[in-house]
């Protein structure tokens, strides 16, 4: 293996757990203030699978591309400033594309952000397209690209694997099932036992605990490397779990057990214990930085409460090349 | 100085100029590589450029359409083939939802540089779903681009532009028009995207006919013309986003309007363009509108039944005689 839990310095690891942190408080956060006063964008939280995309995030290159579902909120916190992501969820023009789009599908290229749209798994098709640029233009970019169990029963999900195959594409895909497609049980949907069977199109895949963020860091920073080098893609099943309904409008439907199973194996409390036999960190450490980051994120939210809405003009970015009249649709 | 081309051979020296122009721009497709393209447009091209920049795919238009926006965010320049453009609702969800919006959905100005080739055209008796013309499918579709050229020399000159072009283009191609010849400059020339043009003057009735109907347009244009009626055809070369002051202009001048486009009348281009006209030249008019267009079923595959789908010249000349006549 490329990339092992032992090789992460002290440093690294407190990253890894730091990122957790932010992830679950912006998370708690946003729940908390959706209950609270309302958000314009309808929370899917992540809550409970954190660590896949921290994990995944953690060995890739600051130019690579990564494509989050919309329940990748990490890709997001570790990519993007936090006033703009929150400025997103209110559509205000501090938002990334001055309240045109929501924060869930938000692209930009100088963060290495992909664009997606609302449907589910359409952006996997792009994911290796952008893999196939990387390899047109000569880069060595690795295009990472995150999606649900649900993705998996698109052909979009078929046809991609086949494609980056067989043009041997830099690109890893990380399924993040949390065992839930929306309200359904991913068991009542699918015939195999794990989603890593549904990838069998000729390229490698693997089942990683989705729950061990050193375990994630390992499989994605193989699987980045294999790409890197021109051995193609690759497929992760990151198993996980979300402690929440698919959107905040939706009514808990899982019983109690089940839900207390999964928080045995919570992300971040298991990693944060880890580092503490470990001596990697102290309580001090975790009181300071938790502290240091409810205050970053409720700056943020405070930030986008008081922005302004953006002005009218914003609507009327649709071509680049061409000058209309966006009421009319003709050119100018 | 230009030189007698086909469709065909216009078409093929674009995507060659290009890939040789900018490396960033590469062409795929089904077939597109190894055969040259099912009506070989793209012949010798991998051969020149090699099967990096030109290359076949598996059968999955979904592939085509989504791996283009990728590859065009990534910051390449593809260029794919769907083939038929009957198969573009295939790709439709990467071309409506995925490549028209993300100049609007990014934080930056990340555009989706792709041009889809795909073709169309009936007449040839290859029934339901190998002919269709598909413009007004996408043409409710803010952030596309439509290109529908009927020239050699367009063809040629349009395809450069689609592909230097920041947005994404959907190239129609008539593939009944494939062997049709015209005029090719000899010198390096690009022709704009979205600047209507004026086929033929006259200054008795306005056509505006799109894709393969303008040249069916002029030939009806020239039998009029031995009946003292002098008609101005208007081909507006890229559908969407449209270049209406030439045919403002023009109706102004002529006060009849017909439309011509080979999809069904209902929903269509030429309702659009009526629309318009009776926005800002209504009291211009002298007659009605007359829009001739394809009956509203789908192309049908006997000789006889086909024959009474395909508009042609006759059809457009008793819509201008019907207008004229009002």
């Amino acid at each position: 293996m490329w990339y092992v839990d032992m090789d992460l310095e002290a440093e690294d690891k407190r990253e890894l757990l730091g990122n957790l942190f932010l992830v679950r408080q912006f998370e708690e956060h946003t729940i908390e203030v959706y209950q609270d006063r309302g958000i314009r964008e309808l929370p899917h939280s992540s809550l409970g699978q954190e660590a896949v995309g921290v994990g995944a995030c953690f060995p890739t290159q600051e130019d690579d591309i990564l494509v989050p579902s919309l329940r990748t909120r990490a890709v997001m916190l570790l990519r993007a400033p936090l006033n703009q992501i929150v400025a997103g969820m209110y559509g205000t023009e501090s938002g990334p594309s001055n309240g045109r789009t929501t924060e869930h599908h938000m692209g930009s290229s100088g963060n290495g952000i992909l664009g997606t749209t609302g449907m589910v798994g359409s952006h996997l098709n792009p994911s290796a397209g952008a893999a196939l640029g990387s390899k047109v233009l000569g880069d060595d970019r690795v295009t990472i690209s995150f999606l649900g169990d649900g993705a998996t029963q698109r052909g979009e999900f078929h046809t991609a694997l086949n494609f980056a195959t067989v043009k041997q594409l830099p690109v890893v895909y990380v399924i993040e099932n949390n065992q839930r497609t929306e309200a359904k049980y991913i068991d009542d949907l699918v015939e195999v036992d794990d989603l890593a069977e549904f990838a069998n199109h000729g390229l490698p895949t693997e089942i990683v605990d989705g729950q061990d963020v050193t375990k994630m860091v390992d499989a994605v920073g193989n699987a980045v490397e294999r790409a890197r080098s021109g051995d193609g893609p690759t497929v992760i099943e990151a198993k996980t779990y979300r402690y929440r309904p698919h959107a905040e409008t939706m009514p808990e439907t899982r019983d109690r057990d089940e839900l207390e199973y999964w928080k045995d194996r919570d992300p971040v409390k298991l990693y944060k214990e880890r580092l503490l036999d470990e001596d990697v960190i102290d309580e001090d450490w975790v009181e300071k930085t938790t502290e240091h980051l409810q205050t970053e994120i409720e700056d943020a939210f405070k930030f986008a409460e008081n922005d302004s809405l953006p002005p009218e003009d914003a609507l009327f970015h649709v071509y680049k090349d061409a000058d209309i009249d966006h009421w009319t649709g003709v050119v100018r | 100085m230009s030189t007698e081309q086909t469709v065909r051979e216009s078409l093929n020296q674009a995507l060659h100029e290009e890939l040789d122009r900018d490396e960033s721009v590469f062409l795929y497709g089904e077939d597109v590589g190894d055969y040259g393209g099912l009506y070989k447009i793209s012949e010798g091209l991998k051969d020149k450029f090699g099967e990096q920049r030109v290359f076949d795919t598996p059968l999955a238009e979904t592939s085509l359409g989504g791996t283009a926006v990728g590859a065009a965010l990534a910051g390449a320049r593809p260029v794919v083939e769907i083939m038929y453009a009957d198969f573009l609702p295939i790709a439709s969800d990467h071309l409506i939802n995925y490549a028209a919006k993300m100049y609007f959905n990014y934080g930056d100005e990340t555009s989706v540089p792709l041009v889809v080739r795909a073709m169309y055209g009936t007449g040839d008796g290859h029934g339901l779903h190998h002919g269709q013309s598909p413009e007004a499918w996408f043409m409710n579709i803010p952030g596309l681009k439509i290109v529908m050229p009927s020239t050699s020399r367009d063809y040629k000159g349009l395809l450069k532009s689609a592909i230097r072009d920041d947005d994404p283009v959907i190239f129609l191609e008539n593939k009944m028009k494939y062997d049709s010849r015209g005029p090719v400059p000899d010198d390096e020339y690009t022709v704009p995207l979205c600047e209507s043009d004026i086929k033929r003057t006259g200054s008795d009735a306005t056509i505006v006919a799109i894709g393969g109907m303008v040249n069916t347009a002029i030939e009806a244009a020239e039998n009029l013309s031995e009946k003292g009626l002098e008609c101005e055809v208007v081909d507006p070369r890229t559908v969407s986003p449209l270049d209406m002051d030439p045919i403002l202009e023009s109706v102004k001048k002529t006060n009849v309007l017909v439309v011509a486009q080979e999809a069904p009348t209902f929903g269509g281009f030429g309702s659009e363009v009526a629309s318009q006209v009776i926005d800002d030249a209504f009291f211009y008019l002298d007659a009605p509108v007359k829009r001739v267009g394809a009956p509203f079923t789908p192309i049908p595959f006997a000789e006889n039944l086909e024959e009474m789908y395909v508009q042609t010249a006759s059809d457009i000349e008793d819509a201008v005689l019907d207008a004229i006549n009002t």
